[in-house]
């Protein structure tokens, strides 16, 4: 083939290439919002705020961005609500050892992005990210330990290495607090013992699971 | 150098290859930050921002300065404008050094980033385009300049040659490509789906036709290689860049909230772009072998390094995680960055490093200088960006199977299993940078020096 004729092959192939593309690009738009939930003014004003403290110098999103701070792309099923808004306004309040800086995130802002990185939860991303293969990590299954998982109490904190770093590790938490009052106390109304505690309340535990997972909680020496 | 205007490509080398050491330092910064992340006091995201975005400019600088040496030797004539070149390039130093000045701003008064008639006014907040919108509009602005000023000169002397035509081109695409990174979506899963057009289409799309066209300029340039050859071989590699990386894009299109469809595309075609880059390294040994007599051999060897490294950067650490069944596991972890880090270092990196080290003794005028600062420098950045690399696919190795198999916290991973490889990488970190100084060193010294017996550019291979 002479250099023209590549040429036109390379000219035009790249061309025909294009168009396909162009057209999955135009097949894709269409689709996209049948796969994600609506978005309020709330997620667009957290999205923009998203934007202003430059989230993604950090942290991915989606999987993409920065990898120096965790993945947000499912943080509202993971962590609660009032948790979240609670750290974006001063991390290092509620985490002693967290990385991240207070950025000057008012409250109504941290709203806004809980709401956006809730939206953003919602998304259909055929599976990402995959459930870890050993995401039910062996424990003895007493009736405390099935409390303990069903209240997601691993999302944020940790037993022998396994669970979050959010809240303390509890590890060792009946060597610290070996007062089975004191974390019943707890459970119901976290920060009324623990001042700025950033852990949700758990009303809606019953007095018989509340006393299960005490129970459990005081074997951690 | 036969025309007076090639020496336009200097000033641009030369903010190229100072924000390289900028971005190399603040590279160092940002290593030591995973293990101390306040010792410093701009934040992480800042000196990132700093680090990604003097890698691009430096690198857009450095092709620039290269297009401006090939258009007037392939038109055999002189530029069309000298000071439009230089009002652009003087231009584009300011409107850049802005913007750095922005993003230091905001680290330290992150309140400072405002809403100012709907866009940001200091940082975007969107990776590796977080220049703010009246930045994007004078980069486009200057780079419209830099394209009709190469298109006049090629149009005035209608002399067009395969070379600078897909050279131009591939300039061209890089342009639009930039587009579609300029709007506002509401949405998060169409936002990122037009940031790929950029990003994707500019690494794996537009950036490696440029590298193709100059691969094929310089090889005819340190070889008497016959022109009609190179340029064929040319348009098959980037013409198979394109057949395979504009589809392949849809490897980002998995998980970010796109249909499925993307997985068969995506995976299908991603997997098919290290093959122009094999062809390239295929085409530098031929060409070397065939045609022995080679008029700078230090070009040469980082030209072919350039090659190499192309293929196994960009093209072997791709596609081991470009399958979705991998992809799946491996997405936004440290295999990523390990992968970023090599591809844009053999493809780019010594791209520009090979351009400058076959047009700069000729616009010196110099046949011969010392090279043995060349080859150190060399083997400094290349060494220690292979250990960079490797301990970086370690960390992405223990992340992807303890957080993401297992099921670790992140935050436990990171600060206790990595330690070493975060330790390790940025000591390596530090041999780069020893690298890239003697780089630098020996820009501003090539050809001012007296030439030492044992080292000559010139050569001819029996």
């Amino acid at each position: 083939m002479s250099n023209r004729g590549v040429r036109n092959l390379f000219v035009f192939g790249s061309l025909f290439f294009f168009v396909i593309f162009v057209a999955l690009t135009f097949d894709t738009m269409k689709r996209l919002d049948k796969r994600a939930p609506e978005i309020t003014a709330e997620v667009d004003e957290g999205k923009k705020l998203w934007h202003k403290y430059d989230c993604i110098g950090c942290h991915t999103i989606l999987g993409n961005g920065s990898y120096f701070a965790p993945d947000l792309t499912k943080v509202t099923v993971n962590k609660p609500e009032g948790y979240l808004e609670k750290f974006l306004v001063n991390p290092k309040k509620v985490k002693s050892t967290a990385a991240m800086p207070a950025l000057g995130i008012t409250p109504d802002e941290a709203k806004k992005l809980v709401a956006f990185l809730d939206w953003v939860s919602k998304v259909d991303t055929n599976g990402w990210p995959p459930k870890p293969v050993l995401a039910t990590f062996r424990m003895p299954q007493t009736p405390g330990v099935t409390v303990y998982q069903k209240y997601g109490c691993s999302s944020c904190h940790m037993i022998s290495g396994v669970g979050g770093t959010s809240g303390p590790d509890l590890t060792k938490v009946a060597s610290r607090r070996p007062d089975p009052e004191w974390h019943k106390r707890h459970l119901r109304e976290p920060s009324a013992l623990v001042p700025d505690s950033a852990m949700p309340a758990y009303p809606q535990i019953s007095d018989e699971e509340l006393n299960q997972l005490v129970d459990y909680l005081l074997t951690l020496k | 150098m036969k025309y007076e205007s090639q020496k336009i490509a200097q000033n641009f080398y030369t903010f190229a290859v100072l924000l390289f050491l900028v971005q190399v330092l603040v590279g160092i910064i940002a290593a030591l930050q995973f293990i101390w992340p306040d010792f410093f006091p701009l934040k992480f995201n800042i000196i990132r921002d700093l680090h990604i975005n003097a890698l691009v400019v430096w690198l857009l600088m450095g092709l620039m300065g290269a297009t401006y040496y090939v258009v007037p030797e392939e038109s055999q004539s002189e530029l069309w404008s000298i000071p439009l070149a230089k009002f652009q390039f003087w231009a584009t130093v300011v409107a850049v050094t802005a913007v750095v000045l922005g993003y230091i701003w905001m680290g330290f008064d992150p309140q400072a980033n405002k809403f100012v008639a709907g866009t940001l006014l200091l940082n975007e907040g969107r990776e590796y385009i977080e220049a703010p919108r009246w930045a994007d509009w004078l980069i486009a602005l200057s780079v419209i300049l830099f394209l009709i000023n190469n298109f006049m000169t090629m149009y005035k002397s209608k002399r067009w040659t395969g070379i600078q035509g897909t050279l131009l081109g591939g300039l061209t695409f890089l342009a639009l490509m930039y587009l579609p990174g300029m709007f506002y979506t509401k949405s998060m899963v169409k936002d990122q789906f037009w940031w790929w057009w950029v990003i994707h289409l500019w690494v794996e799309g537009a950036w490696e036709v440029i590298a193709g066209a100059l691969l094929a300029f310089m090889l005819m340039k340190v070889t008497n290689a016959e022109r009609h050859v190179l340029e064929r071989w040319m348009y098959i590699e980037v013409g198979l860049v394109l057949f395979t990386g504009i589809l392949g894009t849809g490897h980002h299109y998995y998980w970010i909230g796109t249909p499925k469809y993307w997985l068969w595309v995506g995976g299908i075609f991603s997997s098919l772009e290290p093959i122009p880059l094999l062809l390239m390294v295929w085409d530098a040994f031929r060409t070397t072998r065939k045609h022995r007599v080679v008029t700078n051999r230090l070009g040469l060897f980082y030209a072919t390094s350039h090659a190499i490294f192309n293929f196994v950067g960009a093209g072997l650490w791709g596609v081991i995680h470009t399958l979705p069944q991998v992809n799946k596991w491996t997405h936004g972890t440290q295999i990523t960055t390990a992968h970023g880090h090599l591809a844009f270092y053999g493809a780019y990196v010594l791209l520009v490093m090979s351009m400058i080290y076959i047009t700069l003794p000729l616009i010196r005028g110099v046949n011969e200088f010392n090279t043995s600062r060349g080859y150190r420098s060399f083997w400094w950045m290349t060494i220690s960006m292979i250990f960079i690399v490797l301990t970086l696919t370690g960390a992405g190795m223990v992340q992807t199977y303890m957080e993401r198999l297992i099921g670790l916290d992140y935050v436990t991973v990171k600060a206790t299993y990595n330690f070493w490889f975060w330790a390790l990488r940025a000591i390596f970190g530090v041999g780069f940078l020893y690298g890239a100084w003697l780089f630098v060193i020996d820009f501003f010294k090539l050809g001012k020096e007296p030439v030492e017996v044992t080292s000559t550019a010139t050569e001819t291979v029996a």
